[in-house]
C-alpha cells in the first residue's frame, strides 16, 4: 500500500510539472498544449544525451536538460504557436497537436534516442538502492523525485513571487492590455511563460527518469493524465494542479494494483470527463453553452 | 457558404473520376499495392467526411473519432466473425450503436468549447480503446481475426472489388452529405458556426443541431470502421487507438475542412503519402506534423481552400423571376397581449440590472424604451428573448408563459429581435443571413435534407425568393450577394433588420437600430418600422435618438437603474421631471 502511494506520488511528480506547464501556457496564451508531455518525454531524453554523450551525471544532465527544455520552448512559441495564433482557439488546438507528431516520431530518428523507453542512471547510488524505514521500502529516486519536484516549486515560487520578470509574467497573463499599457512587453513574456513551462516539462520528464524511464510513445498519456490534475486542481490554480497531479499519480498507481494495468488508464480519464462535467465553474465561459 | 458548396459540388464529379482513373491503372498494371491503398484512403475517407463537417461547417472539434470507427469495427468482427453474422446487418448495427454514442458524446460536448472540447473528446477515443482492450469478448490484446469478406450478392469484395466498393460507399455518402449542407440543417450548421447566440434568436435549435452533428460524425465513422474489419479481416485496438484519431483530424486539416472535397483529398493524399513514404515511417509522421502546422499557419483552407480559390469567383447575385409563396406565418394569438412582463428582475452577482419590471404591450403598437447607459434595456430585451435566466419574475408573450425557455423555441412562437452590435452571420452572404432569418418556418429535417427529398429542394427555393423580396422591401438587393462581414456600418443594421423581419414575426424587439446611421438613413429607417407596426407587428425599441423616438413611439417607457420610473406617451414623459432628472442629473 505505502508502496503503491510512493510509486503514485513519484509519477505523480511528473504529471504535476506537466500540469503545471500546461497552466502556466494556458494562463500566457489563453491555450491547451497538447504537446506538453511530449515535451517531458523529449526534456529526459535531452538528459540521456548529457549522460551517454558528455558523460555528465544525472544532476548535470538535470540542469542541461531543463535549459535545453527553455530553448525548445522559445523555438516553440517562436515557430509553432505565435504564427498560428491567428487561427483561432481550434487552429491553435490542432497546431499543438501537429506538433505532438513532430516531437513523437522525430525523436525516434534521433540518434541515441530511439523509439524505446530508456532508463536514466540513478541521482546518487543504485537506481534500485532503498531505504526501510518501519518495515516500509521506499525507494531513493522516489524520494530524490519528490525532493526534486519541491525544489522546483520553491524556486517558482520565489520567481513569480519576487521577481521582476515572473511579476510582469503575472500581469501579463492577467490582463494583456494593462500590462501593455504599463509598459510590459507582452510578445516577450508570453515567450519567457512558454519557455518556463516546457522547461518544467524538462525537468519533470528528468527526475522520474532514473524510475519511470525516458523516451517512448507515452508522451500523449502523460499530455492527458497532466491535464486531468490540472482539472481535478483547478486549472486556474497552481497549487490545485500540482496538488492534482499528485493524485492522479496516486490514484492510477491504486488502481494499477487493485485492478490491472490496462484497466487503470480508462479509469484516470473518466474521471478527466467527470472532471470537466461536474466543476463547470472557471472551465466554460459561462453554464450553458449560448449564454452569453 | 453556397459558393463553398457548389465549389464542393463540381469537384466532386472530378474526384470520380480520378478514383476510376486510378482504379483501372492499378487493375491494367495489375499493381495490387495501388488498389490496397486506395481502398484504405477510401475507407478513411468515409470517418474524415463526417469530422470535416464536424470541425468545419459546426466548428466543433473532435479528437475521439477512432472511437466510433472502433465501435464498428469491433461490431463487424464481433458478430460476424464469432457470431457468424452476415456483414450487412452488423455494418448497420455498427453504425447505429456509433450514431447513439456519438449522440450521447454530442450532448456532454454541449458543455464545452475549443480546447476543453478536444480534450474531452480525446479522453472518450481513450476510454474508448480501453474498453475494446480490456473486454474478453472481443478478444483482449489480441482482437479479433478471421473476419470474413463482406459480399455483395454472389462477389466477395476483396481485393479490387473492395476498391470500387468503398469508393462507391465513399462518394455516396460524400454526395449525401452534400444535400445535408446544402438543405436547412446546412444552413443551421452554418449559422452556429457563425454565431451560436444569434442563430438561437432566428430560431436555430443550435443545441439539437450540434448533437445530431455528433451523431452524424460517429455513424460515418462507424461505417467506416465496420467496411475496415471485413477488409482487413481483423481488429485489434492499436488499430484503434489515438493515432486514427489523429490521423483523421490530419486528413482533415489538410484537405481542408468543411464540406466534402477537403476531407477525400485529404483521405487521398494521405493514403498515397503512406504508400510513397513506408520505408520512412517516423521521417512521414513528422513531415505530416510540419504539414499540419504550415497549413493552420499558412491555408487554414487546406487543398480544398487552395483550390477553390482559383475555381470561384466571389458569388453572384442570382436574378430571375420572382414568384414568392408567403410563409406559413406564425399566427398572433388575437386574445392576448403580445407581450406582459410582471416582476422581472435580474442579478449579475451583486449587481441588479433588472429590478421588478413589468409592463404590458398592445398589438401593433410602437413603443420606445428609453434611458441612460446601464439601465437595463438590453437585459430586459434578453430577458423576453430567453438568454440568460431569470432572477424573478415572469415573461408571458402571446398569452403563453415563456419563462426559462430556450430563445429558439421564443423565436419560434413569431419573435423577431436585432441587437446593438449587429450579430449578423459574418461568413454568410446577405442573402443567407435573410434566409437564415426565416429559419423558423421552415419544416425539413436532417433525414429529407440528406435524400434531398423534393420538400426539402421545393423549401430551399422558397426560402431563397422569400428573402429576396425581404431585402427587396429594405432595398438591400443590390448587396444581396455581399459577405455580411463586408458590409458598411449602415447595412449591417438593416440586413440585421431584414433577417428579422424575413419570418414575418408579430412581435419585434429592435436594439439602437438608429446609432451610426446618417440622416437619410434614419428617415428610411423611421419608415420601415412604422410600415411594420402598420401591418400588425408589435414593436419594441430601444433608442437614444430622441428625435426619432419622440415621433414614432406610440408610448415611451424610461429605465434607470433596472426600473421603470416614466411610461406614457411621448409627450407626457419628456416633460416628467424624473425623466430630466436621470438624463440630465439635476439635483433633487
Amino acid at each position: 500500500m505505502i508502496q503503491l502511494l510512493v510509486a503514485g506520488l513519484t509519477v505523480g511528480s511528473g504529471y504535476a510539472l506537466v500540469a503545471l506547464g500546461i497552466h502556466i501556457i494556458l494562463r500566457a496564451t489563453r491555450i491547451v498544449n497538447f504537446a506538453q508531455g511530449e515535451f517531458s518525454v523529449v526534456g529526459g531524453l535531452f538528459a540521456l544525451t548529457f549522460v551517454q554523450v558528455l558523460h555528465a551525471n544525472s544532476w548535470f544532465a538535470l540542469i542541461g536538460a531543463t535549459l535545453c527544455g527553455f530553448v525548445l520552448g522559445l523555438a516553440f512559441e517562436r515557430l509553432v504557436l505565435r504564427p498560428a495564433a491567428r487561427s483561432g482557439e481550434i487552429g491553435l488546438t490542432i497546431a499543438t497537436i501537429g506538433t505532438v507528431f513532430i516531437l513523437l516520431y522525430g525523436h525516434a530518428l534521433v540518434p541515441g534516442w530511439g523509439s524505446l523507453p530508456q532508463p536514466l542512471p540513478a541521482f546518487s547510488g543504485e537506481a534500485s538502492d532503498v531505504i526501510t524505514a518501519g518495515g516500509v521500502a521506499v525507494g531513493v529516486q522516489s524520494l530524490w523525485a519528490f525532493a526534486l519536484l519541491l525544489v522546483a516549486l520553491g524556486a517558482l515560487y520565489l520567481f513569480f513571487e519576487r521577481t521582476y520578470y515572473g511579476k510582469a509574467i503575472r500581469a501579463a497573463s492577467n490582463n494583456p492590455l494593462g500590462a501593455r499599457l504599463v509598459g510590459i512587453d507582452v510578445r516577450t513574456t508570453g515567450a519567457i511563460s512558454v519557455g518556463l513551462a516546457i522547461a518544467l516539462a524538462a525537468y519533470g520528464g528528468t527526475i522520474i527518469g532514473p524510475i519511470a524511464l525516458v523516451g517512448g510513445a507515452g508522451g500523449v498519456a502523460i499530455t492527458i493524465k497532466g491535464f486531468v490534475g490540472a482539472i481535478v486542481g483547478g486549472l486556474e490554480s497552481p497549487v490545485g494542479c500540482v496538488a492534482g497531479g499528485l493524485l492522479v499519480g496516486v490514484v492510477e498507481k491504486l488502481l494499477q494494483g487493485v485492478f490491472s494495468y490496462g484497466v487503470a488508464d480508462p479509469i484516470v480519464y473518466s474521471l478527466l470527463l467527470l472532471g470537466l462535467l461536474l466543476r463547470p465553474q472557471g472551465l466554460f465561459a459561462a453554464r450553458g453553452a449560448i449564454r452569453d | 457558404m453556397i459558393a463553398r458548396l457548389r465549389a464542393d459540388a463540381r469537384l466532386l464529379p472530378v474526384l470520380g473520376a480520378i478514383v476510376v482513373a486510378f482504379g483501372a491503372y492499378a487493375h491494367l498494371t495489375g499493381n495490387a499495392t495501388f488498389a490496397q491503398a486506395g481502398t484504405y484512403a477510401a475507407i478513411y475517407a468515409i470517418a474524415a467526411v463526417g469530422l470535416s463537417i464536424l470541425l468545419g461547417n459546426v466548428n466543433q472539434i473532435s479528437v475521439g473519432q477512432a472511437g466510433f470507427f472502433g465501435i464498428g469495427a469491433y461490431s463487424v468482427a464481433y458478430c460476424t466473425a464469432v457470431q457468424n453474422w452476415p456483414f450487412w446487418p452488423a455494418a448497420l448495427l455498427g453504425v447505429v450503436v456509433a450514431a447513439l454514442v456519438g449522440l450521447v458524446l454530442g450532448f456532454v460536448a454541449l458543455r464545452f468549447r475549443g480546447h476543453y472540447l478536444a480534450m474531452a473528446t480525446l479522453a472518450f477515443g481513450l476510454i474508448a480503446v480501453g474498453c475494446f482492450h480490456e473486454t474478453k469478448a472481443l478478444g483482449g490484446a489480441m482482437g479479433i481475426g478471421d473476419i470474413p469478406f463482406a459480399r455483395l450478392g454472389p462477389v466477395s469484395l476483396s481485393g479490387e472489388a473492395a476498391y470500387w466498393f468503398a469508393w462507391a460507399v465513399a462518394l455516396l455518402v460524400a454526395a449525401l452529405s452534400l444535400n445535408l449542407l446544402h438543405g436547412r440543417t446546412g444552413r443551421a450548421f452554418e449559422t452556429i458556426r457563425n454565431d451560436e447566440l444569434a442563430a438561437e434568436v432566428v430560431g436555430v435549435p443550435t443545441r439539437r443541431y450540434k448533437i445530431f452533428a455528433f451523431a452524424y460524425a460517429g455513424a460515418l465513422a462507424g461505417l467506416s470502421g465496420a467496411i475496415y474489419a471485413a477488409y482487413l479481416g481483423i481488429v485489434v485496438s492499436e488499430a484503434v487507438s489515438v493515432a486514427l484519431s489523429i490521423d483523421l483530424l490530419l486528413m482533415v486539416v489538410l484537405g481542408g475542412s468543411g464540406g466534402v472535397s477537403g476531407a477525400l483529398l485529404g483521405a487521398a493524399l494521405i493514403g498515397f503519402l503512406d504508400i510513397a513514404g513506408h520505408q520512412f515511417e517516423n521521417w512521414r509522421e513528422v513531415a505530416y506534423g510540419v504539414l499540419v502546422v504550415l497549413v493552420v499557419v499558412v491555408a487554414p483552407g487546406g487543398l480544398a481552400g487552395l483550390l477553390r480559390r482559383r475555381a470561384t469567383s466571389p458569388p453572384r447575385a442570382e436574378r430571375g423571376p420572382v414568384s414568392v409563396v408567403p410563409a406559413t406565418r406564425v399566427q398572433a394569438p388575437a386574445a392576448s397581449l403580445p407581450l406582459a412582463v410582471d416582476g422581472v428582475t435580474k442579478r449579475f452577482g451583486g449587481l441588479v440590472a433588472l429590478d421588478g419590471v413589468s409592463f404590458r404591450l398592445q398589438p401593433a403598437t410602437l413603443t420606445s424604451l428609453i434611458g441612460p447607459n446601464g439601465a437595463g434595456k438590453t437585459t430586459l430585451f434578453n430577458a423576453v428573448c430567453g438568454i440568460g435566466r431569470l432572477s424573478a419574475g415572469r415573461v408571458a408573450i402571446g398569452g403563453v408563459d415563456v419563462s426559462g425557455w430556450q430563445p429558439h423555441r421564443i423565436a419560434a412562437l413569431g419573435v423577431g429581435r436585432t441587437f446593438q452590435n449587429a450579430r449578423l452571420f459574418g461568413e454568410m452572404t446577405v442573402l443567407e443571413n435573410v434566409v437564415a432569418g426565416a429559419f423558423r418556418t421552415e419544416r425539413s429535417d436532417p433525414a429529407s435534407d440528406l435524400f434531398a427529398l423534393p420538400r426539402s429542394r421545393r423549401e430551399r427555393r422558397e426560402a431563397n425568393d422569400r428573402a429576396r423580396a425581404t431585402l427587396a422591401r429594405l432595398g438591400l438587393e443590390h448587396v444581396a450577394a455581399t459577405y455580411a462581414k463586408d458590409l458598411p456600418f449602415g447595412d449591417r443594421r438593416r440586413v440585421e433588420l431584414a433577417r428579422a423581419i424575413a419570418a414575418d414575426p408579430w412581435l419585434l424587439l429592435v436594439d439602437e437600430p438608429a446609432a451610426g446611421l446618417n440622416a437619410a438613413e434614419r428617415t428610411t429607417l423611421h419608415e420601415d418600422l412604422l410600415r411594420l407596426r402598420d401591418a400588425g407587428t408589435t414593436l419594441l425599441l430601444i433608442e437614444h435618438d430622441m428625435r426619432l423616438v419622440m415621433a414614432i413611439s406610440d408610448r415611451v417607457m424610461v429605465l434607470e437603474f433596472g426600473r421603470t420610473i416614466a411610461d406614457g406617451d411621448a409627450s407626457s414623459v419628456r416633460n416628467d421631471p424624473a425623466v430630466i432628472a436621470a438624463y440630465l442629473g439635476t439635483a433633487s
